[in-house]
């Protein structure tokens, strides 16, 4: 069966696709650098808490008491490039999700579990003793499981010749295992998780241990020890893991990173570059530059990926397919909310921070 | 369609959306309210300068961190999750007109999330004034986020002008937008007080805890008061056909909306008694029971709103089952599989048929359906279908309830849709049983041409009575045939005699004591208000008896006959004779006999759509099962209580509130006349089936054990609609006479009927049940070989004018000659053709109608060449034998 005549037909868009795919990545970058630092920082918590030794504890807490923002906002940041992606490539990731439904869904038993979990991990946090580790565990290993099946639905949903399967499965229970890609991309993520994740405690550190003295201090300037190492080691296995992804996509589609296309190149050179500095300015213990370079490197690779994407659909299609039928007066309330909005969150942080109450 | 169905059977239904959905919107609708609560309690407690309050502020923001924050924005990306599964078209259709209404409302959720947070956290650690805006802020942000949501949801039930402008805005501030806004802010801070209390009643202090539950308690009672007014101008705003379906148009909704409607006032008192001082240990249980009471409340709405979409996912737009209303034309004449993308059988042949009807079971009927799940599980409602029956309410479905899509696609795949349900999911096969039927003897009765000096002609009026047997449950018409006679004294100019002579009537032997086979007589009392002596039928007649001589016309009748075509020996025989003998006043002396059949039957198939088996010998009659499940369904479309009636032994006659013009019995006005309600009402399950149609429900099929039309006309291969047209047609003629009479439920039966014999409805000639009927001199003009073997639309004008009626000018009546109605000489007849045809043999000793083939003697004793009963009656007959 010729599975391009599998693909539904998509619906007209409101706006010119640029536009929807710039609020995509945009969002996309922001929800990835939430989701690493909460999966990244939650793996280490769990190390931390295992070994449970008096350098260890501190942090541990201190990754307690942020995986509750982090995870708010790893799924809050999450709504709006799914919102986005469901407009450009709808027809695409609505087939996907059907293929695999009850893993979809179970997504969100799995995320509300995760959650609630990490909120004992920090509330119960010095009344749980050792048996904390069950929490954080429980957390970390349903976040490992969630993003396995985000990875399986992503790349289920690029390669339409696989849907054929629905013919002798239809009953939601497909998971993409035959990827060859599948592996390393979630590899892929969770070592960028990791790499992330510690860099988000090195940050955190950096900017407590400011405010701080004496023993709380030193805790913070572990901290950012401890966080480094882990986001430099992360990061050096990650271009290994990122040789291997690479290796595993289609070879016309690699080819175009390699001077088949000169801005998928550039690009490709550009994110080469970011993890190289990334790398450098981690083993130096540089926590802002390597921040810089991170989120230099996640933008150019949200970039990178998003050409894949693409080069993956070409056969099928193409965002300018899309039929539109504009209409950009709701755009600009998103756009003038936006702005507003983000205003607000700035103003509430100062009022949170500046406010303070003298005791 | 469009996208492949994700296969849930068991857990379909809704199962998963309803599970997801109810919880999402309760806590959602709370984390609205609540936000207010949040704000306007820490306000309280500053103003009061109380600690306690404020400290309460702080734990119930804990509470409402965990529960919102969590389990609400989880869940709310759960309920996308969901419906992106089971109806991915129909989400399409959403996101993509209102991504920015959703992005803008992303904004407001992250404001939530920050504001949440910071509120939390802050607790006692920033500035009172500047605490308070954090919490306004969340407040304000969780309001906006209800009115985005809400206008789109909204907009699902009554899309409005969108559906012709496509106008965002037009979408977004549809018709019931602002009431629907209003009641849902209502439940918000109806919800906060609820919520409230659950924290309240662990307060430790007795009188702050009282003090702090009474406070709750006015967050739930004050805006009850608008929260009822809101939902009243809710659904005074909705559209006609919507709200009609949530006020009953839609049978499954009605417990639905029973329990929202008990709820309001136990979730309205139980605040009220939360506010009475009581022990701390009996409200925190009343606590919880409230917050359970609060989610069958919200779920009930929120399900009654859903229900209140049907058959559509946005009205007007996309059905139920994710089929866009532009495609609905495109796959009723394309097919559904040649035109839907996720399919593996594009076209059926014998092989695949079973594979292809589940492709199209999952296409339009698992977006709704379980099988065997405890959600709209298909397994119950299809139990009673044949493959027949099935392939009937597809045909009808959503035409008259519309509260199902009709179904879509051509009439193989509604039959692979129907065996694959009937004999898969069922597991049925259906094997008829085939009951032989006998050949029964009949004694022609002597005539000495010579020697008799009369001619006794009889015959039954109607030509076929059929009744039902269901009398315990409900009474089509009363057992009662007729038999009319006609005695002519023979000579060269012979003469009808209507004095000095009786005329008798005996039915057959093992015929005379119909109360033993059926239990009319049982109900006679409840049913008439009167009580019949067993074997006497409503004009008083029984088995045997005088016939009376008729007021319009010289012949004699003995009508109401209460004859059943069961005879003592448990088998089945339609076709009762009866001797008829004159017999001359005066002396007693025996001036003529003759026998005629009296047709009665109880083949009547309802049992093909209405499940059940025959009652007697695999051959005809109701069996409780199919006469029960007629009242279920009468029930639940007409709103009646006829199946508790019956059940507490109060069963009723259909012309007791459907006017049926032969019956006479009183009938509700403004109701459907019996004929335009059953024939209107099924002609919707039986379109495009010619004489299929009819041998759904009446004696006549061809594989049947009455076969009740066996005149000649039958042999010549003619068929019911050769006359009356296809039940399409003959129910609109009849639904036609009653919209003129200005009867406004004919619309509903009405709208989806296409006549076939003629171009358009507006073409349909009204006409009165057995008053208006095909004449036969529609096709034998002046008596002559017919140019057609079709008429339809051409009525007699006048009952005086119908063949059972009519006469020559001397007064033969048509049917003395030619045969009763449906059995026209020459007959046949499956039990022996002799049975029906026994006067023509009698007095000529052919089938052929009396006198035909110039034999004028049978009456006139000599050869006549004038043609005085009607012209052309001196022909010689064609159709010989």
């Amino acid at each position: 069966m010729d599975p391009s005549l599998l693909i539904p037909t998509p619906d007209s868009i409101p706006a010119h696709w640029g536009w929807l795919h710039f609020f995509f990545i945009l969002t996309f970058v922001l929800h990835l650098l939430f989701m690493n630092a909460m999966l990244g920082s939650g793996i280490i918590a769990l190390v931390k808490s295992l070994k449970g030794t008096r350098q260890d504890l501190p942090i541990a807490k201190e990754i307690s008491l942020k995986l509750p923002y982090t995870i708010a906002f790893t799924i809050n940041m999450g709504v709006a490039p799914l919102l986005f992606i469901q407009v450009l490539y709808g027809n695409f990731i609505y087939t996907s999700s059907v293929l695999m439904g009850w893993y979809w869904l179970s997504i969100i038993g799995i995320v509300i579990i995760a959650y609630y979990s990490a909120y004992l991990f920090d509330f119960k946090f010095d009344t749980l003793g050792s048996s904390r580790s069950i929490f954080i565990a429980v957390c970390v290993i349903l976040m490992l499981l969630t993003a396995f099946l985000f990875t399986s639905n992503i790349t289920l949903m690029l390669t339409p010749e696989k849907w054929t399967r629905y013919f002798s499965n239809a009953g939601g229970t497909i998971l993409n295992l035959s990827e060859p890609t599948l592996i390393p991309r979630y590899l892929h993520f969770v070592c960028a998780s990791i790499a992330v994740g510690g860099l988000f405690l090195a940050i955190v550190g950096q900017i407590k241990a400011k405010r701080k003295t004496g023993q709380e201090n030193g805790n913070f300037k572990n901290m950012i020890s401890s966080g480094m190492r882990w986001f430099s080691y992360a990061t050096l296995i990650q271009i290994i893991i990122g040789l291997w992804f690479a290796v595993s996509i289609p070879n016309d589609i690699i080819l175009l990173f390699l001077g088949g296309s000169s801005f998928a190149t550039l690009l490709f050179l550009f994110g080469l570059t970011g993890a190289g500095a990334a790398l450098f300015f981690g083993f130096n213990k540089r926590v802002w530059p390597s921040t810089g370079a991170v989120a230099f490197t996640i933008i150019v690779m949200v970039l990178v990926r998003d050409i894949v994407r693409a080069a993956y659909l070409k056969p099928y299609f193409v965002l300018s397919d899309l039929k539109v039928e504009p209409q950009y007066s709701p755009m600009i309330l998103f756009i003038v909310t936006l702005t507003a909005g983000i205003g607000l969150i700035v103003y509430m942080l100062k009022l949170a921070t500046k406010q303070r109450k003298v005791s | 369609m469009n996208y492949p169905v994700w296969e849930l059977y068991y857990a379909g239904g809704g199962l998963l959306i309803a599970l997801i959905a109810v919880v999402h919107v309760y806590v959602a609708h709370f984390a609205v309210g609540g936000g207010l609560f949040l704000v306007l309690t820490e306000m309280k407690g500053l103003r009061e300068n109380s600690p306690a309050v404020l400290e309460y502020t702080r734990k119930h923001s804990k509470f409402f961190l965990l529960v919102t924050m969590v389990f609400s924005a989880v869940t709310g990306v759960g309920i996308w999750f969901t419906i992106s599964l089971l109806s991915p078209a129909a989400t399409s259709i959403l996101i993509h007109t209102f991504v920015f209404g959703f992005a803008t409302e992303w904004v407001f959720f992250t404001l939530e999330i920050v504001a949440i947070f910071i509120y939390f956290y802050t607790f006692n650690k920033i500035d009172n004034k500047a605490h308070l805006i954090i919490g306004w802020i969340y407040a304000v942000s969780a309001l906006i986020s209800l009115i985005l949501i809400n206008g789109i949801i909204a907009f699902m039930l009554t899309p409005g002008d969108w559906l012709e402008s496509r106008n965002f805005w037009d979408g977004f501030f549809n018709p019931s937008f602002w009431p629907s806004m209003f009641f849902r802010i209502t439940i918000a801070l109806v919800l906060a007080g609820i919520f409230g209390f659950i924290t309240a009643v662990f307060i430790k202090d007795t009188d702050f805890k009282e003090k702090m539950i009474r406070y709750c308690a006015k967050w739930l009672l004050f805006p009850f008061i608008f929260m009822v007014l809101f939902a009243w101008w809710y659904l005074a705003a909705l559209p006609d056909a919507p709200a009609a379906m949530i006020l009953g148009r839609s049978p499954e909704l009605i417990p639905i909306t029973k329990i929202f409607a008990a709820v309001l006032p136990v979730l309205f008192i139980g605040g009220l008694l939360m506010a009475i001082r009581m022990p701390g240990s009996v409200k925190k249980y009343m606590a919880f029971v409230l917050l359970l009471i609060g989610l069958v409340y919200m779920g009930s709405f929120e399900w009654i709103r859903e229900a209140g979409r049907r058959p559509y996912l946005i009205y007007e737009h996309m059905y139920s089952n994710s089929i866009k209303i532009e495609d609905e034309a495109k796959i009723n004449k394309q097919g559904l599989l040649s035109t839907a993308k996720w399919v593996k059988h594009k076209k059926i042949n014998d092989e695949n048929i079973f594979e292809a009807g589940r492709e199209i079971f999952k296409l339009q009927c698992i977006t709704c359906h379980s099988v065997g799940g405890p959600l709209n599980d298909i397994l119950p409602v299809t139990k009673k279908f044949t493959v027949f029956g099935m392939d009937s309410q597809l045909n009808g479905q959503g035409k008259i309830n519309d509260y199902m899509p009709r179904f879509m696609g051509t009439r193989s795949e509604r039959m692979a849709l129907s065996r694959y349900i009937v004999e898969k999911l069922h597991e049925k096969t259906e094997t008829p049983a085939k009951v032989a039927v006998k050949q029964l003897p009949v004694n022609i009765p002597p005539f000495d041409e010579k020697m008799d000096e009369y001619v006794l002609l009889a015959w039954s009026k109607f030509g076929m009575h059929f009744i039902s047997d269901s009398d315990s449950w409900w009474l089509l018409s009363p057992p009662g045939n007729d038999i009319s006679a006609q005695l002519i004294r023979r000579g060269e100019t012979p003469e009808i005699v209507t004095e000095g002579v009786e005329l008798t009537y005996k039915v057959e032997p093992g015929f005379e004591y119909p109360s033993k086979h059926v239990k009319f007589w049982d109900h006679a009392q409840d049913i008439f208000g009167k009580k019949l002596p067993p074997d006497i039928g409503v004009t008083g007649y029984g088995l045997k008896g005088k016939m009376k001589l008729a007021k319009e016309n010289p012949a004699f009748i003995a009508d109401g006959i209460p004859v059943v075509p069961y005879p003592d020996d448990k088998t089945f025989n339609p076709y009762p004779l009866f001797t008829i003998e004159a017999i001359y006043k005066n002396s007693g002396k025996i001036l003529a006999r003759t026998r005629v059949v009296a047709p009665v039957s109880t083949e009547m198939g309802c049992k093909n759509c209405h499940g059940g088996k025959w009652r007697m010998e695999d051959v005809a009659g109701f069996s409780n099962e199919t006469a029960s499940d007629i009242l279920a369904v009468h029930d639940k479309i007409s709103k009646t209580e006829l199946l508790k009636m019956a059940k507490k032994g109060k069963p009723v006659i259909c012309q007791s509130c459907h006017l049926d013009p032969i019956s006479g019995t009183k009938a509700k006005p403004g109701l459907l006349n019996l004929s335009a309600a059953i024939h209107g009402f099924h002609a919707n399950y039986l379109t495009k089936r010619e004489g299929d149609a009819c041998h759904a429900c009446h004696p006549s099929s061809p594989d049947g054990h009455t076969q009740f039309l066996r005149g000649i006309h039958n042999e010549i291969g003619l068929d019911c609609t050769s006359c009356h047209g296809n039940l399409e047609d003959h129910g609109l003629s009849l639904l036609v006479a009653e919209e003129k009479a200005g009867k406004k439920s004919v619309k509903r039966l009405m709208k989806h009927l296409v006549p076939t014999r003629v171009d358009t409805t507006s073409h349909i000639k009204p006409r009165n049940p057995w008053i208006n009927e095909p004449d036969c001199l529609n096709c034998h003009i002046d008596f002559e070989q017919p140019e057609t073997d079709e008429t339809f639309n051409l009525w007699t004008k006048s009952a005086d004018q119908l063949y059972r009626l009519r006469s020559d000018d001397v007064g033969i009546m048509c049917q003395a000659c030619h045969g009763s109605t449906h059995a026209v000489y020459p007959a046949t007849n499956i039990y022996g053709n002799k049975r029906d045809n026994i006067q023509p043999l009698q007095y000529q000793g052919n089938p052929y109608p009396i006198a035909s083939n110039k034999n004028c003697k049978v009456c006139h004793t000599i050869d006549m060449d004038e043609e005085m009963h009607h012209p052309n009656s001196l022909a010689m007959f064609r159709n010989v034998r």
